[in-house]
């Protein structure tokens, strides 16, 4: 049974006349225990499309149910991680994660939080550092501690957006390790969005590439069937894996390819005509009455495609 | 090591001489006594002192420091009511200032908070603001006076311990000294990245959590700058409420000094009141760079 379900939903911006349409008949549905990334190209509401199901934003048309209930607003059943970490730069990694357990948890007795709270600081490997405020710590310690303080609340989803694309490759490759080895571990039904399509092949059960049309549409998923724990270095070489990227990578450009340029800016040309020069030592030339203007003639424009 | 050094010459040797230019365009203002001795109409010796200068009343560097001397010397010392060291009046302007600051953070950080969190408040109260804010403490004052006309508390030997006019004091310098607060506050609240904001939805914090959690702290470097620039205000309003109700105090030692025809401690009060300020100045900003990390 699915989990989380998007029926028809739309999504713009703005007020009527400026308005920008972001998403358009959006379906998605997300089983228990999947991991679902999706892909997509920056700024063509990817953002947007996680925060339909974190409840951060309501959808014009069509709903966003989890568990069979409708999406109305935030709730600490979908674990939203930020792109940007959005840790409490006032306090500590422990607290951090507390604020979260304290919040969720609320019958629970104070030592139970505590021995909770030290779980998942130790489960992303920061114990030395659950002292440290998040000024102290490392694009990806920080990134670590925004999923534990996420994950210590047991969402029955996880929803990442962009969790990785402030890092460096590095460190993120450790981290898709990671995460992916907590996934495997406790089997959280995850929704990952991206703009890389290697992490999405690294890390997905399947994928779903968000087109680039205006507005945004999800496109055919893609089943990624191979096997776990996924190395990426004898990745590289696998031909299953090579396939796949590239019908990942076709499917995206091709849509952008068929966005054909819509808008285009009428140019004015400079308000002044070319003189012919052969004429410059001639009596003609000196009893001109000035340069010709466009402007005295008729107004010229040229049209361009942007 | 050598820029160190340098660096650090210059910022003594710099303010010195800036000082030392000062100090002489004041002796080039200042005018002198100058004692003559001539016979009078009976034919005896008698000694005349005229001042002569640009500016005739005012007293040299040197004449305002031996007038002054005794103050800074005796800082703590109190030969009378109107004859007090100096630091002793401006003990007594602090005491005053701290109550009325206290009550201008009270009043002032809440209205902020509202200022920032609600637009229909903003659109409200805005306008009355705007309107009472560079209104002058010499124009509160006497409203002050009216308002509190009736306050008399009395210790036990009948003697008046804080009557109107100490209550229209704090009165004058709490309404002055609010609005840097009322402002900054409003202006962080509206800054408090929507990030955190975010956080405190998806975590559905309750309303009291999301305000202590995450909107005090990510606040508070603008209520701190808010706080430090209600201080200089409170600091300046002392000197004209004292003025103008003749409390003792270093404002009020001014003013008694000038109809004293005193004129040199004219010149220490101010100097002092300027030292005391940038002092006050350069705590807060102490304080204020400590929640600067946020």
């Amino acid at each position: 049974m699915s989990l989380i379900e998007i029926k028809g939903a739309a999504k713009g911006f703005g007020l009527p006349g400026s308005r920008t349409e972001v998403l358009k008949n959006i379906n998605l549905s997300i089983n228990e225990g999947e991991f679902v990334v999706i892909v997509g190209y920056s700024g063509s509401g990817k953002s947007t499309l996680i925060n339909l199901i974190s409840g951060l934003v309501k959808p014009d048309a069509g709903v966003a149910t989890i568990a069979g209930e409708t999406i109305t607003g935030p709730g600490p059943d979908r674990g939203l991680v930020f792109q940007n970490y959005s840790l409490l730069p006032w306090l500590t990694v422990e607290e951090n994660i507390a604020l979260a357990v304290d919040e969720v948890f609320k019958d629970w007795t104070a030592a139970q939080r505590k021995e909770h709270v030290q779980k998942y600081i130790d489960m992303v490997k920061l114990k030395p550092a659950a002292h440290k405020l998040p000024k102290e710590l490392s694009g990806g310690m920080r990134q670590r501690v925004a999923v534990a303080r996420t994950l210590s609340m047991n969402p029955k989803v996880l929803l990442l957006d962009e969790p990785l694309s402030a890092l460096d490759a590095l460190t993120r490759a450790t981290i898709q390790d990671e995460i992916s080895e907590i996934w495997r571990q406790n089997l959280t039904t995850v929704l990952w969005i991206t703009n890389d399509p290697d992490e999405a092949l690294l890390l997905a059960a399947r994928v779903t590439p968000l087109l680039p049309t205006a507005p945004a549409t999800l496109g055919e998923p893609i089943v990624v069937d191979l096997d776990r724990p996924r190395d990426r270095k004898s990745l590289n070489h696998d031909p299953k894996f090579k396939k796949l990227r590239a019908q990942l990578i076709n499917t995206l450009l091709d849509a952008k390819g068929r966005m054909k340029p819509k808008t285009s800016v009428k140019l004015t040309l400079p308000d002044i005509l070319p003189e012919d020069l052969t004429y410059v030592n001639s009596l003609q030339f000196l009893n001109r009455s000035g340069p010709r203007r466009r402007s005295d003639s008729k107004r010229e424009e040229v049209e361009v495609a942007v | 090591m050598h820029l160190i050094q340098r660096f650090k010459l210059e910022s003594i040797l710099l303010p010195l001489s800036a000082i030392l230019v000062c100090v002489l365009l004041w002796y080039l203002i200042a005018g002198k006594s100058v004692i003559t001795e001539k016979i009078d109409d009976f034919g005896d010796k008698i000694k005349v002192t005229k001042r002569a200068g640009l500016s005739a009343d005012l007293p040299t560097p040197v004449e305002t420091w031996t007038a002054s001397k005794l103050y800074i010397a005796e800082p703590f010392a109190k030969r009378g009511e109107l004859d007090q060291g100096i630091l002793r009046f401006t003990w007594m302007s602090l005491v005053l200032v701290v109550q009325g600051y206290f009550i201008a953070l009270v009043i002032g950080t809440p209205i902020g908070f509202f200022l920032g969190l609600s637009k229909k408040f903003t659109i409200a109260f805005d306008p009355i603001i705007q309107v009472l804010r560079p209104v002058s403490p010499l124009a509160w004052l006497p409203l002050g006076m009216i308002l509190f006309s009736g306050v008399k508390i009395a210790n036990g030997d009948g003697r008046t311990v804080f009557g109107a006019s100490d209550a229209a004091a704090l009165f004058t310098i709490a309404i002055c000294a609010m609005w840097p607060t009322v402002m900054n506050t409003a202006v962080g609240v509206r800054a408090v990245p929507q990030d955190y904001l975010n956080v405190a939805k998806v975590l559905k914090l309750s309303k009291s959590k999301t305000l202590w959690k995450v909107l005090v702290p990510a606040t508070l470097p603008y209520m701190f700058t808010g706080f430090r620039l209600s201080l200089g205000i409170a600091w300046l309003v002392i000197v004209a409420v004292e003025m103008l109700t003749g409390r003792p105090g270093i404002g009020g030692f001014l003013w008694q000094q000038y109809n004293a025809n005193s004129y040199a401690h004219i010149i220490l009060c101010i100097l002092t009141i300027g030292v005391v300020g940038y002092v006050l100045d350069r705590l807060m900003s102490v304080v204020e760079s400590r929640f600067k990390t946020a």
